[in-house]
């Protein structure tokens, strides 16, 4: 993901959390553990991914 | 080569952003091109508006992740002034989501939308959310109660009605029966399955609902077995799902029975990668002398 939209921001946001960025905003420690987990799992995932396309 | 048709609708292709993953399904357009998208499903919508459970509620996990968001959305009254205005300009087609409380709830939901001058091609009634304190996958794990609420819903629609169910039961083919035998054009399966996590070195649970809905490529084999179950049970087409990632879980899917396939937890790291698929089955079609994916259903032996 290279560009992410306002509309995509709030969205995980509220997906995330219940009222959205407003949450996000009160809490920056959860914001920046989720933050952390979430990119680490991103990688996990992108391994995966790439490992199958490499198998393909 | 891609086209796929359920009912009376045609899809350019088998691919569908699944619920809850996608948002409404428009938010996504700025940067994913929703044209190469069989098919986006929007939120679960509920009669009244719902916050969803409190925080944490997503848990990103290997192979996978544990949501318990609770169906959070706005409101059907909401949805109908707001966002399906929004909708109906996406360049693709898209589907309904629909859950409640009781049998009510999603008669009155289908009722409001049917009023709305909207584009959907069909409704997919969640009976099987495994996040929700009352309703949702009770629905879904009695094959009495899915009959029941399919049949009232089929007599207030007739754009393509899907049940989506829940893989936590015994016999998902005897549910998958049930709503058929109700009038469902079509059966979504499978929604999350049951999980827990805890922090190891505080004992707490790691999300706030204790419980949550396991989905991603860990629960693949898991979801693959839950369709081949339904295919030998039913006729109707059946929307597979469950930890796909790749093109090549997609032909999984469709080779053990599925017509169409959903997916979600993929969009949590990139909804672009979706629209990457389409170029990747006709090659792998034509690498296999196959002219339609339509030839690939059930398509499956023995080893």
């Amino acid at each position: 993901m290279r560009k992410w939209s306002w509309s995509y921001i709030n969205w995980r946001l509220t997906t995330a959390y219940p009222g959205g960025w407003k949450y996000a905003l009160l809490h920056p420690v959860e914001l920046i553990r989720d933050l952390n987990n979430y990119l680490d799992w991103c990688q996990k995932i992108d391994y995966q991914i790439y490992a199958e396309e490499k198998d393909a | 080569m891609l086209k796929i048709k359920i009912k009376d609708i045609e899809f350019n292709n088998p691919i569908i952003a699944s619920s809850g993953t996608f948002g409404y399904g428009y938010e996504v357009a700025d940067f994913v091109d929703l044209s190469k998208l069989g098919c986006v499903i929007t939120k679960s919508i509920t009669l009244e508006p719902r916050n969803g459970n409190s925080s944490p509620r997503i848990h990103e996990s290997e192979s996978g992740m544990i949501n318990s968001i609770g169906l959070a959305n706005v409101g059907v009254d909401k949805f109908c002034n707001n966002e399906i205005q929004k909708l109906n300009n996406i360049n693709t087609k898209f589907i309904i989501s629909i859950a409640g409380k009781k049998y009510q709830d999603y008669l009155d939901v289908i009722k409001k939308i049917e009023a709305t001058k909207s584009n959907h091609v069909g409704y997919e009634v969640n009976v099987s959310c495994p996040n929700t304190s009352s309703g949702g996958m009770e629905f879904g794990v009695d094959a009495k109660m899915t009959h029941k609420l399919t049949s009232e819903l089929r007599q207030e629609t007739d754009k393509l009605l899907i049940v989506k169910l829940s893989p936590n039961v015994t016999s998902i083919g005897k549910i998958a029966l049930a709503a058929e035998s109700a009038g469902a054009d079509a059966i979504s399966a499978v929604n999350t399955f049951v999980g827990l996590s805890l922090d190891y070195k505080t004992g707490k649970f790691v999300l706030s609902n204790k419980f949550g809905g396991v989905s991603g490529p860990a629960i693949k084999p898991m979801a693959l077995a839950k369709v081949y179950q339904i295919f030998n049970e039913v006729k109707i087409p059946i929307i597979g799902m469950g930890g796909i990632s790749s093109f090549k879980d997609v032909i999984e899917f469709i080779r053990a029975g599925a017509t169409m396939v959903q997916v979600g937890t993929l969009n949590y790291r990139d909804p672009a990668i979706l629209s990457t698929f389409n170029n990747q089955i006709e090659s792998f079609l034509k690498s296999i002398n196959i002219d339609s994916i339509s030839d690939l259903i059930g398509r499956h032996y023995e080893n």
